[in-house]
């Protein structure tokens, strides 16, 4: 993929958390349990939906419904503008100005096509049921020919694309350090919560490995 | 409770038994999100969206427009925008791929973004702004300077056209499936605090306050 930044994909505003390197991009895309999906519509008004993404080396998968207008333009060609956030830290400063977020976001432009292709759709579901739960893909039925009928899954190329990374403490000013105001950050996690099974679920049926204990934070791909 | 009566745009047609239009929702939604995707329309005509901060007041969403400076022009001449939330609270394991889902909430709001200007409203916005990364937090933190309040933009957004979708409960599947040898059910998610990272500049002796070590969304 292509490391060097478009017009569109420059940073502008604070160049320093700019990161064309494809590693952080695709850490993003992967960490990042849904993204929005970004299109302008007919009557030239922006749009936007949140959707479930998934990954294979340079390519993003996207998941929507055959009936849904937003997926009917998307799968046309209309362009696409695609974010992906991870929220890392809260940066807590002395000053309500220096306030921010220690945060890992992606932008992705492009066009999407839809996949056809059998053998594609299968490791775009599977790659799609593996972005929500690693280790599920290898459970779970595949779709059967009335379930293809009914489901879109776009690929994404992901050449035209820009993480903004800001990491570490706050940025205070040097005449508000004396303040008597605490300052610094509070680390978030996203962390499961004990399983509930099912209330249809057969009774012989364990909870399987790949489900992490409650507490735990959530496996990522 | 009051209701947003949806727009051709904003009435969810796919699932519509999942749209939510009671502002109070709404509200709970927009308040428990921690930041949002917020979408325009580039001068070449190509859709753009960034990740930024949101806080509420009323039916008024600020957006901290900054971030989005080098696009923000054409936001504060009053184009349209659309602002999205999600939250993800668990994941709805089905016994086929096919009905996986999630548990989320969302709220999409579509609006012309109008620029914050009065010195009076700005001032309070970054109060509930910096509430919003956590609560409690604004009556510590120093208050903006005037040339602080000259270098922020804060763009608004009605809540007059917006929805909800709300997805929760377990996977309904069909009859052949409940056979599967396959487990089903809900994985709960949540985003949880970790121990607070002092500045390495912070003066001893200043311990963390009680909003931050113990930390919660509104909400939550």
């Amino acid at each position: 993929m292509s490391t060097a930044p478009s017009e569109r994909t420059t940073v502008h505003r604070l160049p320093e958390r700019a990161d064309h390197d494809p590693a952080t991009i695709h850490a993003v895309l992967d960490e990042a349990l849904t993204c929005t999906v970004s299109w302008v519509d007919a009557d030239g008004e922006p749009r936007a939906l949140p959707t479930i993404q998934a990954r294979i080396d340079d390519t993003l998968y996207l998941h929507g419904s055959r009936g849904a207008r937003a997926w009917k333009a998307a799968a046309a060609g209309t362009e696409l503008c695609v974010v992906a956030t991870v929220v890392d830290e809260l940066v807590l400063a002395r000053s309500q100005f220096h306030h921010s977020m220690n945060y890992r976001s992606v932008v992705l432009f492009g066009r999407a096509r839809e996949l056809t292709d059998l053998d594609e759709l299968h490791a775009g579901a599977r790659a799609i049921t593996n972005h929500v739960l690693p280790g599920r893909e290898l459970d779970a039925r595949e779709p059967d020919d009335a379930e293809w009928r009914q489901t879109l899954i776009l690929a994404m190329p992901i050449d035209e694309a820009s993480a903004k990374v800001r990491t570490g403490p706050p940025g205070d000013d040097e005449r508000d350090l004396s303040l008597d105001v605490w300052a610094g950050t509070l680390p978030l996690r996203t962390v499961v919560g004990p399983a509930v099974p099912a209330p249809d679920l057969r009774a012989s049926i364990d909870l399987p490995s790949y489900i992490p204990p409650s507490g735990e934070e959530l496996p990522r791909p | 409770m009051s209701s947003q009566a949806p727009t051709p745009r904003t009435r969810v047609r796919r699932l519509p038994e999942l749209g939510v239009y009671e502002r109070e929702r709404m509200h709970a939604i927009l308040d428990e999100a921690l930041y949002c995707h917020l979408a325009w329309v580039g001068d070449d005509g190509d859709p753009r969206i960034i990740p930024t901060i949101h806080a509420r007041v009323g039916d008024t969403v600020y957006v901290h427009g900054s971030s989005a400076s080098s696009t923000l022009r054409a936001i504060k001449q009053g184009l349209p925008v659309a602002i999205a939330v999600t939250i993800v609270d668990g994941i709805r394991f089905a016994r086929s791929m096919f009905e996986h889902s999630m548990n989320y909430r969302t709220v999409i709001v579509y609006g012309h973004a109008e620029e914050v200007t009065d010195r009076e409203e700005l001032a309070g916005v970054f109060d509930v702004i910096t509430d919003q990364v956590a609560p409690g937090r604004s009556a510590d933190a120093r208050r903006p300077t005037d040339v602080e309040l000259k270098q922020t933009t804060f763009v608004k957004v009605t809540l007059d056209e917006c929805s909800a979708k709300v997805s929760e409960g377990f996977p309904e599947e069909p009859d052949e499936d409940l056979a599967l040898d396959v487990w089903a059910g809900i994985l709960p998610l949540r985003t949880v605090p970790g121990e607070p990272i002092p500045d390495p500049l912070l003066r001893a002796g200043t311990s963390a306050p009680g909003y931050v070590a113990d930390y919660r969304r509104p909400g939550a």
